[in-house]
């Protein structure tokens, strides 16, 4: 038997040399002979970077933009006036249907009805009703398409969080990002395929946990998991030489190493040793490209109109947008961006307006500056939390403030380019954003939706794993939800 | 690809489980196999019955086989695999499957279920190589394959490498130059038995089997708090250095709390069940998280133990091996009656525990354990023999004799709070006021009174010029409370600004634990403390928190019914202020965290340190009431409370005693708070049992279960007990086919780089068929039968021809056996991450010697931690160590779940968030990055090149000097002409720019040696980089 790992090489590398097939860039074509002629395990990383598509793709890239904590979908984008009249009344049980509640709030003796307090607006040829705290996306609505309708059954952060990312609630399944660069590979071999930033909130009154096991691999090999650039200190970890070596000195050792790593491939005959030199070329250039990639002088100050000013400070959302915008132009095939600070159980007018003005311009930002640069076509940018809100008010609520409990029932997601319908709004749920009443989305059909913009069947991009073909979106039947696509 | 090939070729008779099974399992098992939820047209192919009977295989008569049929066919709709599967047999497969009908279509047993027989060592040619049985089990394969073994390496490769792979670091150069002089025959033998001896040695060993018992030093989930359980990893250093035999280290580890009168060591052992993950995030459910602990118990142990992926069987019967959903969640029911609850609590210590005294505490441990209960004894005697005088007394007794005590000096709040109307009173320093009561307040039945204020959603007062304390200044406070029975957090009291990093102080409930806050930045600057024991659900209690204003959490006591609390310590570094500019509240802090579901009575703030006994009189409110009532009013509870108090306020005998009785349980608090703790396992009382779950889901539970072990195993012998410790022993049991097995196949991959079984964790038929089954059961018989000898183990394995090999790969090694399955070369790959920093540490002297002991924390990135830990984790903020701390072995590295040491996961560390069984062993350029810049190794190679200045004044001297601890061996001519030419270049350099030498000398926590001009120090701190970084020494 031919274990199934090197199979699958082996017939990716032969597909990828005859005509016809659907791949992607260009970067490491070239590249690819010459390490194939390093041995078996050069060639196994080359082959490993390459993938075929199951049709043609509309995106090569991707920038998520997670909102950790589970953004309110009813003081943001799912309007629902008529709870006006229902203040502090309680939540009929008819709506409820003994739906499992957060142990935060099911002690709780009444549900009493905390309508938004915040004035909407119906906007863009769309007319989608979007909220005061998002002026600037009122003005892009139609370039996004919006899912009213997103659910999922975890209802605390952690499981919901992982389910979000790696279709599963249990640790240890590869997230989106892993699952792209698995399938796709390197677009730039001098920079990660699939990078991480943590973004700072302004606020951080309720800033939840998030971990290296969200952007891990998984099953799948070591080098899909997610890269974490870091908004502080050397953007990824060691990338700078220790202080007193200029990059002439480091160019003489490795120089030196390599000479000394030749005549031990001399000696042993050890492929490992080749893919060794590579690795170490490929980290010295890797130490040339992400200075350039972050340094941020070379950006006009029409860019910092775009982004707002905010942009300017490392670690600030907008600033993380920025970046992101570099790296997808310079190659990265996946930018996943959290924003913390989402997890308005309390005090929600005292938290969201800051919320929303970390991210609002800056998504603004992103998305315009990527279609002037004529990138959105082939972008696709993600905005989400891992669940919504309640309608109902957790402790307190007066007409001025109140708090919302975790809601994984429905919540809203939006998506713009890679082939996204600009300006759709897909969804509708009942009178208090509490149930779907029309066109569901779980999480595994926005997952399939996304690898399909990619160019993947969702039941076709598997690994074998003990014994079986693992998939991101599981075992349940699943949809790509077609409507809003172009 | 080893197998197929070869007996198809030789004619032989056709082997199910080699020839058959894995054509099967790829192409129809999925449909016809063992489970019945996705089989279709109710076939299954896996059993020789169910075939024969549904006609599908016809023994003998391959074309009056319906499967061949199926499979032959050129209809669409009829072939098999359908096309929809994408799945295709090719034609030798199908000739394979025919031949195999023909010849009778004989099942076996998959072959890791099949005992393993101790075979006999096969005859070689070449039969001068072997030097025991592994080598004619080894030899024979190379035979049959064309290949012939690699020469022996030389002594100076040979000494590296069983060093390496018995310590886990590199020999000292005095330890190569002595074995390459010792002209004994047993030369080597002697070398390893010194290793062996080693207490590096159970360090080695010990790493390994961390990952596999997913040890960390966080809980995992959440706020992902430190957890204090670093005495278990000393345990497993101390069984290996030991020699513990691996059915005593089985058993202990899997139920040493449940061996007859177990020591505090073997309980220790258990704490390899607490290795798990958990959670103790707000709002979780508990059952869902109590599943997923025991599941992961469960499948750990499978995978250990068993080499089975039970995890399959969670939600639906395995599809390839035998283990129904039934099986494994009787499996599951052995670990699944645990006292440790679902929430831990976010503390350092989460029950249950055991504390694990210094060396010195131990006798004076056991002593004090033994005195209390006698001291008890008195006190309770007391207790009895008084009741004469006290009724006595209580004849003459005023109710002003009793209320005399509650305690009115600095009382600065009170808020009676049993009002039962729209408006409330409370006195601000006496003075009496009122306001109204919020609508989110009702009155519910009291206490002390008929009403008391039921809170649900937060503030009920707020009040400005009230407990604005500085942290030297002590204060107290205290309230009637009844909690409802759920995990939710708030406050009850606080002066706290939520919305500035915390500061302030509060009264505060979290899993129906009471406890405080005294903040003045949460959470480095600050003190939290929280009851270990959990308020009882729906009932009163009095509670109340006294400070002393010592800026420690050993001055903050808590009290619940007058008593004082064992307290949870969860932050412990106040060094500032509490003075917070927002206003006292009742019902939540200032913004956020209300307290919902609470009802709330005789709130007291006072302005000073309250004494024990006012505490007690505080809980004891209602006793001149008692007192004033006619005695046939009485109740015999209400004059056992006035008992209660006469005895601790009245009766010098009774305080006398209980005084003795504090002292030694003081002198026990201390010796405990200079402890560590311990995590064990503790059964509850319950018989064990556990719940099918429809789908793996938590609260879709199907039939009752009770412990029971699969039937494709070892039958359950009768007269062991039904829990862990049966378990453990069932495991042990020498019919077990696959313990012994799965267990060298792991001390395999540790020496030879890849198991026998490739997926270690994994023998089922999914797994990879052994390289060599005749070599894996004999070993496995051997080491069972040495008694569990792992040291002889391995001293057998790397005594070995096959060991002593050269790794030199020719062209021909590389075609036929590219990755060494066979062992036609010796063992060489890429060091794992722990290893390769050990190395440059123990190679420059750097490394610490010391064993054992708390985790520390080594250089890092700032900001790894910070990047993903929630705002109020307790490891947020990574401080470093400073001194010896930052140079102990790796393995001592402070492992924090969501984000793993920096520099190792780079290099494949796992997350120890599951059991690792496998590593992976990836080369990318991050790699190069840690080695070549990483101020761990900078550091490291600095002091190697001080060494080696200060030892030698001859540049050549001085490259041999770095090279023999770096390779143990001289550099070839041809290598040294390249380390010439660089230190040539870095000379240059560092001779023109001395600010860049200076830069570069400053790297790392040492100070470097000043008697070395800088500009030479420099350049060879890059030369000793430049070597560290070869691919000889971060490979084995």
């Amino acid at each position: 038997m031919i274990p199934f790992e090197q199979f699958r090489q082996e017939l990716t590398r032969r597909h990828f040399l005859s005509a016809g097939s659907h791949v992607l860039g260009t970067a490491a074509l070239a590249s690819l002979a010459g390490k194939s002629l390093a041995g078996p395990a050069a060639a196994a990383n080359a082959g490993a970077k390459r993938q075929m598509t199951h049709f043609a793709p509309k995106a090569k890239q991707i920038i998520y933009l997670h909102m950790v904590g589970g953004p309110s979908q009813l003081d943001t984008y799912d309007y629902k006036p008529v709870m006006d009249q229902w203040f502090d009344k309680d939540l009929p049980d008819s709506v409820r249907m003994g739906q499992r509640l957060t142990t935060m709030t099911s002690g709780q003796a009444r549900f009493p009805i905390a309508p938004s307090k915040y004035k909407f607006e119906r906007c863009g040829q769309s007319g989608m009703w979007v909220s005061e705290l998002l002026p600037w996306m009122r003005r892009m609505v139609d370039d996004i398409a919006f899912v009213r309708t997103m659910y999922t059954e975890a209802i605390n952060h952690e499981p919901a969080i992982t389910l979000m990312q790696t279709g599963a609630q249990i640790t240890g399944r590869p997230c989106l990002g892993a699952w792209a660069s698995y399938g796709l590979g390197a677009l730039n071999d001098n920079l990660p395929t699939f990078v991480v930033m943590v973004a700072k909130s302004t606020n951080t009154e309720q800033v939840q946990a998030i971990s290296a096991r969200l952007w891990s691999s998984g099953f799948l090999s070591g080098e899909h998991a997610g890269v974490t650039f870091r908004t502080a200190g050397d953007p990824i970890l060691y990338i700078n030489d220790p202080p007193g070596v200029p990059r002439d000195v480091r160019r003489v050792s490795l120089d030196g190493v390599n000479a000394l790593n030749q005549l031990n491939y001399q000696q042993f005959g050890d492929p490992q040793t080749r893919t060794r030199i590579q690795q170490y070329e490929l980290a010295y250039r890797m130490q040339a490209s992400v200075p350039e990639l972050t340094d941020l002088g070379s950006e006009s100050e029409a860019t910092y109109k775009l982004y707002g000013e905010e942009a300017r400070k490392p670690g600030t959302f907008a600033n993380t947008a920025l970046l992101a915008r570099r790296m997808v132009e310079r190659g990265v095939r996946f930018v996943q961006i959290y924003h913390n600070n989402w997890d308005t159980h309390t005090n929600v007018s005292g938290r969201l307006p800051d919320q929303c003005r970390d991210v609002d311009q800056a998504c603004y930002g992103l998305i315009q500056d990527l279609k002037q640069r004529g990138m959105l076509d082939e972008t696709i940018v993600i905005w989400g939390g891992e669940f919504g809100r309640t309608i109902y008010s957790q402790g307190g609520l007066s007409h001025q403030n109140y708090g919302r409990d975790h809601h994984p029932r429905c919540f809203t997601m939006w998506m713009a380019g890679g082939g996204f319908k600009g300006g759709s709004i897909y969804g509708e749920t009942c009178d208090f954003s509490y149930n779907i009443v029309k066109d569901p989305v779980h999480v595994r059909d926005f997952h399939a939706t996304v690898l399909h913009q990619l160019g993947f069947d969702h039941e076709r991009l598997t690994f074998r794993s003990q014994g079986l073909d693992f998939r991101l979106t599981g075992v349940l039947p699943t949809r790509v939800v077609s409507e809003i696509l172009a | 690809m080893f197998g197929l090939a070869s007996s198809y070729a030789e004619e032989a008779k056709l082997k199910y489980n080699h020839d058959i099974r894995p054509i099967l399992l790829e192409n129809c098992f999925a449909c016809h196999g063992p489970d019945s939820a996705s089989r279709k047209a109710d076939l299954r192919l896996d059993k020789r019955q169910a075939a024969m009977d549904s006609g599908a295989i016809t023994p003998g008569d391959p074309d009056g086989s319906g499967a061949i049929e199926r499979i032959l066919t050129d209809n669409p709709d009829e072939v098999m695999p359908p096309p929809m599967t994408k799945k295709k047999l090719t034609d030798t497969q199908k000739a394979i499957l025919k031949r195999w009908i023909k010849e009778g279509a004989e099942y076996e047993p998959h072959w890791s279920l099949i005992p393993p027989v101790k075979p006999t060592p096969p005859a070689v040619k070449n039969a001068g190589w072997v030097r025991n049985p592994i080598d004619n089990f080894v030899l024979a394969k190379l035979e049959a394959n064309g290949l012939q073994p690699a020469p022996e390496a030389d002594r100076r490769t040979l000494a590296r490498r069983v060093s390496l792979d018995l310590t886990g670091l590199p020999p000292t150069p005095e330890l190569v130059a002595e074995f390459l002089n010792d002209t004994a025959p047993d030369a080597y033998e002697r070398l390893v038995d010194r290793l062996l001896a080693s207490p590096k040695w159970g360090e080695h060993r010990g790493r390994y089997w961390l990952d596999a018992a997913r040890y960390a030093d966080t809980h995992g989930i959440h706020f992902d708090n430190y957890r204090e359980i670093w005495s278990y990893r000393d345990w497993v250093i101390k069984a290996f250095n030991q020699n513990m035999r691996y059915d005593e280290f089985t058993i202990e580890n899997l139920a040493g709390d449940l061996l007859p009168n177990a020591t505090l060591d073997q309980r220790l052992g258990s704490g390899f069940n607490r290795c798990n993950i958990t959670t103790n995030e707000g709002g979780v459910i508990a059952e869902e998280y109590n599943v997923l602990y025991t599941r992961d118990r469960t499948e750990t142990m499978a995978r250990v133990w068993m080499g089975t992926t039970a995890n399959c069987s969670v939600c639906h019967d395995h599809k390839f091996d035998p283990l129904t959903m039934h099986e494994f969640y009787s499996l599951a029911a052995f670990f699944n009656n645990t006292t440790q609850a679902a929430m831990d609590g976010n503390i350092k210590d989460t029950p249950p525990i055991v504390s694990v005294p210094l060396e010195a505490d131990a006798k004076r441990w056991e002593e004090v354990a033994k005195e209390i209960p006698s001291a008890k004894a008195l006190v309770d005697e007391r207790r009895k023999t008084a009741r004469p005088e006290f009724d006595a007394w209580l004849k003459k007794a005023k109710p002003e004799d009793v209320a005399a005590g509650v305690p009115t000096q600095d009382l600065v709040l009170f808020a009676p709070l049993d009002d039962g109307e729209k408006t409330f009173r409370y006195e601000v320093r006496g003075k009496q006021e009122s306001k109204p009561l919020p609508a989110t307040v009702e009155w519910r039945p009291g206490r002390l009174s008929k009403n008391a204020a039921y809170l649900n959603q937060g503030e009920l007062l707020s009040v400005n010029d009230v407990g604005d304390y500085d942290a030297n200044q002590p204060f107290s406070y205290a309230a009637w409370v009844k909690l409802p029975a759920n995990d939710s957090s708030g406050a009850i009291l606080s002066r706290m600004d939520d919305r500035r990093e915390y500061r302030g102080w509060d009264l505060w409930v979290e899993g129906r634990r009471i406890g405080a806050h005294l903040v003045d930045r949460w959470p480095q600057n600050a003190i939290k403390v929280l009851t270990r024991e959990q308020l009882p659900a729906d009932q009163w209690v009095h509670v109340a928190i006294v400070y002393d204003g010592g800026s420690k959490a050993a001055g903050v006591k808590v009290f619940v019914n007058g008593q004082p609390q064992q307290t949870n310590v969860v932050a412990d570094s106040l060094a500032g202020t509490l003075k917070a500019n927002v206003p006292f509240k009742i019902g939540q802090r200032n913004t956020t965290a209300p307290i919902s579901g609470a009802t709330v009575q005789d709130v007291r703030l006072y302005g000073r340190r309250l004494a024990e006994s006012e505490v007690a009189l505080l809980a004891k409110l209602s006793l001149s009431a008692i007192v004033a009532a006619p005695p046939e009013k009485r109740s015999e509870a209400e004059v056992n409370s006035v008992y209660d108090w006469w005895l601790t306020s009245v009766d010098a005998c009774y305080q006398d005693r209980l005084k003795k009785q504090e002292s030694l349980v003081r002198e026990q608090a201390d010796i405990q708070a200079r402890s560590t703790t311990g995590y064990v396992m503790q059964e509850s009382k319950d018989s064990p049992v556990a719940y099918v779950l429809n789908r793996g889901e938590y609260d879709q539970r199907r039939e009752k279960v009770t412990p029971d072990t699969p039937k494709s195993w070892p039958a359950f012998p009768a007269d062991y007990p039904r829990n862990r410790l049966g378990f453990a022993k069932w495991l042990m049991l020498p019919n077990q086919p696959l313990t012994a097995r799965v267990t060298v196949n792991r001390f395999w991959s540790e020496v030879f780089g890849t198991g026998l079984v490739k997926t270690a964790g994994d023998f089922g038929i999914s797994g990879e068929l052994p390289v060599n089954q005749e070599l894996l059961d004999w070993l496995a018989i051997e080491f069972r039968d040495s008694g569990w000898d792992v040291k002889k183990f391995f001293k057998l394995m790397v005594t070995s021809a096959a060991y002593r090999q050269s790794s030199a790969i020719t062209p021909e090694k590389l075609e036929k056996d590219s990755e060494n399955r066979l062992l036609s070369r010796g063992p060489r790959f890429r060091m794992d991450a722990e290893m390769v920093r050990d190395y440059a540490l123990a190679a420059s002297g750097l490394l610490s010697n010391k064993i054992g002991g708390p985790s520390v924390k080594p250089y890092q990135p700032p900001g790894v931690w910070e990047a993903v830990a929630m705002i109020g984790s307790n490891t947020r903020d990574y401080k470093q160590d400073a001194g010896e701390a930052l140079y102990r072995r790796s393995m001592y590295t402070f492992w924090k779940r969501a984000a793993p040491p920096a520099s190792m996961e780079v290099f494949n560390a796992p997350t120890r968030e599951t059991c690792t069984m496998v590593r992976e062993r990836t080369n990318t350029p991050l790699q190069a990055l840690v080695t070549l810049n990483d101020p761990q190794f900078i550091e490291a190679a600095r002091h190697l090149a001080e060494r080696a200045i200060e030892a030698n004044a001859e540049t050549d001297q001085r490259i041999e000097f770095i090279a023999s601890r770096l390779l143990a061996r001289p550099l070839r001519p041809e290598e040294t002409a390249i380390v010439r030419n660089t230190l040539q270049k870095f000379e240059q350099h560092y001779g023109s720019v001395a600010d860049d030498a200076a830069k570069l000398l400053a790297v790392g926590e040492s100070k470097s040696d000043a008697n070395i001009p800088p500009k030479q120090l420099a350049a060879w701190t890059m030369v000793a980089n430049e070597l560290m970084n070869m691919d000889e020494v971060v490979n084995k």
